[in-house]
């Protein structure tokens, strides 16, 4: 019916070879650059290698508006376009089709996902809401991370890197292929020391090492049907500086660290089926874990695990810091003004402070572990209806749970179901129609739907303008909403209050009826190939605005989650790809964003000008280099320009490559990155890699 | 054996009747009237379609199909007959004799000759490749692809031979050939080395390489690098591939009834058919950002091409 130009090869003597499978089929085939109904950016693995990225957060830096900071230096925050200075929120990530969006902390480690480099055959970057196509979450962007197929994965690959900072990682890889599958096994491993002072001077703690473990097998079953199945695990340990400073006067010691040894778990397994050309499915089922374990040395005034204190807390949390920040003063006279009620309990707390031994100090361990599963089933239709028309359609269940007895006194759980649908028309040579809607409803949120439209006109094949306007949501996660956040000390040096351990009287907990985040998102773009030159352009114009915005920063001293704020931005931004030979590319990226907010903390995120280039060469002989720029003005207030040059050498020997690289990373100026404890001692870092294919 | 010859015995007489006949005939019609005889091991619905409108094409020829099975030795049979083989057994069947009625010989590729005869041209036999012609193909991507320089070419011990005379066609057209060996098919890193290089692939009709199981893991992962394939051959065109040349029945009919004109001693050794089609895949095409091809213009514009010295 789709290919009637094809001549009809059973009745024809000379045309009837054996019986082919149609492979690229209606269904397997995705709109050009020029029809993508959004903006796109694909990362592909020749930019993987020649940018040198240790991180896959690293390599979002050739993403037009991305900004990318970090926290630490083993926490990486990306942001598309701003908000949520300490936690990324707001973009979907997935890998595979798997989103690593933890479970109940709202956060991406970046650092802890457990897939190395150089299992990434490239990133695909949708910039712009788009939660029909990737499920909720995806309310500013989605980085969707696919690995190498098994089959592209063959024979044996090792590579160690070295160099300063304490650069210390390996991989190792093994692909065989066998009548019906491959299957593709690596091994890898990172290490460095992260920043190396803070705002101080002191040395900074913020080191990570880690190993990671990765299975991933393609099988075929017959014509129609096929398996993807892959394991991957990670352990780690992430360095935190020690950061918990007495609320009682007088108290000197305490800790040296508050690491944290990470350990992610996620399997998942996916059933191809294709019925026919038109119509294929695919169910995907996951689960994943990811476990925290954060224990560290506290000291505090005994006073800390007042019952009475925590009552006052409960009580009014303004009046019971009041107190317990000027505790000294107060004992001098009397508790502060306030009800009745707070100045009897206030009395109490502060004769145990005077009498009873309430300013002694106590040391003991304050767990902040977690452990959040998800369990994801998720099946997906592509139907062909004719030449012009497809439908993509299918339902998602997820099984969200978080135990952490810090964060939520013990487990919490949700449940989501997703319906979603699109529509691709192609009316007519030159217009294409795409729309599509997903319903959600969320156990501990509640229902939504978010629809999706995008008109793109083709010029011609390789030109086309684009037209889109999408809304999307995002739920509140299980923190932001249903934290019940206290602290629980064990092992106290000395016992308070009759017990060896206590609650420390901070307890913080979430509103428990958050509304969903709303983004509406308004973008006009064009894309072109001009196919001549080699030359690929991006250009689009964006104005966006999140309204029943959760903005208020995850602290647990009067933690009070709503939904007042919202934040817009709107800009524009390019990219462009240009082969200029065989030998050259050059890549271009900026991005203009104005950020407005009403919380001022969601515009820090958000630099006005950012941007990033390129250069590849291949010099002949095995020789190849890359150069590239990224900057950004004033990120958090600190501005950041890098130069990053890749030199790599290759040789080959029979069948075994070499690969000799070198290199080097310069910072151009001289801040802080995107926080004033993260500092560098130079300015400039060196490392070397050999890589071993055969 | 024996039974085989009384067969012979028993159909000679009757040809020779029927040559009686023809010779009478002869006198009064056009000199080229001949007996034109096919043959292939098996019979299909296909080759009496063949048979058929062969002889409708030449009303004044006798055209007739008999089994090989029912055939004798090639020599036995009369000088005067034009025999046209449809298949590789036939041409088997023909090599045992170094004499025997002039031959054409249909459907069967460079490689598969190569295979049987090597190097050699027997005398008396005419090879009408049914692969699509190299340089027809690269004409074909010089068409709908301007911008690709680099041909990306994957081939395996059978196919090797080929490359000489790619090179030579490319070279004048600007074109450059990325040759690519591919031995181990269940291997792909030949394919990711290939497609690094290459702006566009063109498929050697070499079913070693190209073939149901090959098919798959070609399409996809050259896909998924956006790099089309060109070739080889039109029913990869169905599985996947932008685009290729070929010859359907009517051309084929087209370049007999040329060749059926001539006396056989002006048969060339080997030939490929001067009429062709070209075959799209629009669905391809739109999603590599490719203008659909117009079969029958492109086609046109690649025979006038041809038709220039």
């Amino acid at each position: 019916m789709l290919l009637c130009s094809l001549p009809a090869l059973a009745d024809d003597l000379f045309l009837d070879g054996q019986p082919l499978p149609q492979v690229l089929t209606a269904t397997r085939l995705k709109q050009s650059a020029a029809a993508v109904p959004g903006s796109m950016t694909v990362i592909d693995s020749e930019l993987i290698k020649a940018s040198g990225a240790r991180d896959i957060s690293e390599l979002l830096r050739l993403v037009p508006g991305m900004m990318l900071g970090y926290t630490t230096g083993n926490q990486a925050s990306v942001n598309y376009h701003g908000t949520s200075a300490s936690d990324a929120r707001r973009m979907q990530v997935l890998i595979d089709g798997r989103s690593v969006y933890r479970a109940g902390l709202a956060t991406v480690d970046w650092s802890d996902i457990p897939v190395a480099m150089e299992d990434i055959e490239r990133i695909e970057v949708f910039r712009g809401p788009n939660t029909v196509s990737y499920g909720a979450n995806a309310l500013m962007a989605v980085v969707n991370i696919l690995t190498r197929s098994p089959a592209n994965s063959q024979g044996s690959r090792m590579k160690v890197t070295r160099g300063e900072r304490g650069i210390n990682d390996f991989y190792a890889s093994q692909g065989v292929g066998w009548e019906t599958g491959d299957l593709r096994l690596s091994l890898s491993g990172q290490q460095d020391d992260g920043f190396d002072s803070n705002a101080v001077g002191a040395d900074r703690r913020d080191g990570r090492r880690l190993n990671r473990f990765s299975l991933a097998v393609s099988q075929t079953l017959n014509a129609q049907q096929s398996l993807d199945w892959q394991l991957n695990v990670k352990e780690g340990t992430n360095q935190r500086p020690y950061t918990y400073t007495p609320v009682f006067d007088g108290i000197t010691e305490g800790g040296n660290n508050s690491d944290v040894t990470a350990k992610d778990y996620a399997g998942s397994l996916r059933w191809n089926f294709d019925f026919n050309p038109d119509h294929s499915l695919y169910i995907q089922g996951s689960a994943q874990q990811w476990d925290r374990r954060q224990i560290w040395k506290a000291c505090d005034a005994k006073v800390s695990f007042s019952p009475q204190l925590t009552q006052l807390w409960q009580l009014n949390p303004n009046y019971a810091e009041r107190l317990a920040r000027n505790m000294e003063t107060y004992s001098q006279g009397s508790a502060p003004p306030g009800s009745a009620a707070e100045q009897a309990l206030a009395n109490q707390v502060l004769d145990q402070w005077k009498h009873q031994g309430g300013k002694d100090p106590v040391c003991g361990d304050i767990d902040q572990s977690t452990r959040e599963s998800r369990y994801d089933l998720e099946l997906q239709d592509t139907l062909s209806l004719s030449d012009g028309l497809r439908l993509l359609s299918g339902f998602n269940y997820r099984y969200d749970r978080a135990d952490s007895d810090t964060y939520f006194n013990g487990t919490l759980d949700d449940t989501t179901w997703r319906l979603f649908g699109q529509l691709e028309w192609r009316a007519s040579e030159h217009w294409l129609l795409q729309g599509g809607a997903m319903y959600e409803d969320t156990h501990l949120s509640g229902h939504s739907l978010t629809p999706r439209v995008a008109v793109n006109y083709l010029i011609n094949p390789r030109h086309g303008l684009r037209a889109v306007y999408s809304e999307a949501v995002r739920s509140p996660d299980m923190f932001e909403n249903n934290v019940n956040w206290s602290y629980r000390v064990t092992n106290l040096s000395s016992p308070a209050y009759g017990q060896d351990s206590g609650q420390y009287f901070v307890v913080t907990r979430g509103p428990g009826n958050l509304d969903k985040e709303l983004m509406r998102s308004r973008e006009l773009g064009y894309n072109g190939f001009f196919a001549d030159l080699g030359l690929n352009v991006d250009v689009k114009l964006f104005y966006d605005e999140i309204t029943d915005m959760i903005s208020s920063p995850l602290r647990n001293n009067q933690y009070i989650a709503s939904n007042a704020n919202s934040s817009r931005f709107t800009g524009a931004e390019s990219q462009l790809d240009w082969r200029v030979s065989n030998a050259d590319r050059l890549r271009l990226t900026y991005a203009y964003v104005d950020a407005s907010s009403s919380n001022p903390l969601d515009k820090a995120q958000t630099a006005r000008n950012s941007g990033s280039a390129g250069w590849l060469r291949e010099w002949g002989q095995g020789w190849s280099s890359a150069v590239f720029y990224y900057g950004d003005d004033a990120l958090n207030q600190y501005r950041f320009q890098r130069v990053d040059l890749r030199v790599a050498k290759r040789i080959a020997v029979a069948k075994t490559n070499v690969e000799l690289a070198g290199m080097l990373q310069q910072r151009l100026d001289n801040q802080p990155t995107t926080w004033a404890d993260n500092n560098y001692d130079h300015r400039h870092v060196l490392y070397f890699s050999a890589q071993l294919d055969f | 054996m024996g039974d085989q010859s009384r067969m012979t015995l028993f159909l000679i007489p009757l040809r020779w009747c029927r040559g009686v006949l023809l010779a009478a005939l002869l006198l009064a019609t056009p000199a080229w009237s001949a007996d034109i005889l096919l043959t292939a091991a098996q019979d299909s619905a296909g080759i009496q379609a063949f048979t058929q409108a062969l002889a409708q094409q030449r009303p004044e020829d006798q055209v007739t199909f008999t089994p090989l099975k029912d055939l004798p030795a090639p020599s036995r049979l009369p000088a005067s007959t034009r025999l046209i083989l449809l298949d590789l057994p036939g041409l088997d069947w023909r090599l045992q004799d170094a004499q025997g009625p002039p031959t054409l010989v249909l459907r069967i590729s460079r490689l598969q000759a190569r295979q049987r005869l090597g190097n050699t041209h027997p005398a008396k036999i005419s090879l009408l490749w049914s692969d699509p012609p190299l340089e027809r193909q690269l004409h074909l991507i010089a068409s709908i692809l301007p911008q690709a320089h680099r041909i990306g070419v994957l081939y395996g011990a059978d196919s090797e031979f080929l490359l000489r005379e790619l090179m030579q066609f490319a070279k004048p057209m600007g074109l450059e050939i990325v040759p690519q060996r591919w031995d181990n098919t269940n291997d792909s890193r030949a394919l990711q080395t290939l497609f690094k290089n290459s702006d566009v692939l063109l498929g050697l009709d070499d079913p070693q390489l190209y073939n149901p199981k090959t098919a798959k893991n070609l399409l996809l992962s050259s896909y998924a690098q956006q790099l089309p394939l060109v070739g080889p051959n039109a029913g990869f065109v169905r599985a996947g591939s932008l685009a290729s040349t070929y010859s359907d029945q009517p051309d084929w009919l087209a370049v007999l009834d040329s060749l059926l004109d001539h006396a056989p001693a002006n048969w060339p050794h080997t030939l490929y058919p001067e009429h062709f089609k070209v075959v799209g895949n629009p669905q391809v095409a739109r999603s590599l950002g490719i203008e659909q091809v117009d079969e029958a213009a492109v086609a046109t514009r690649l025979a006038e091409g041809e038709k220039r010295p």
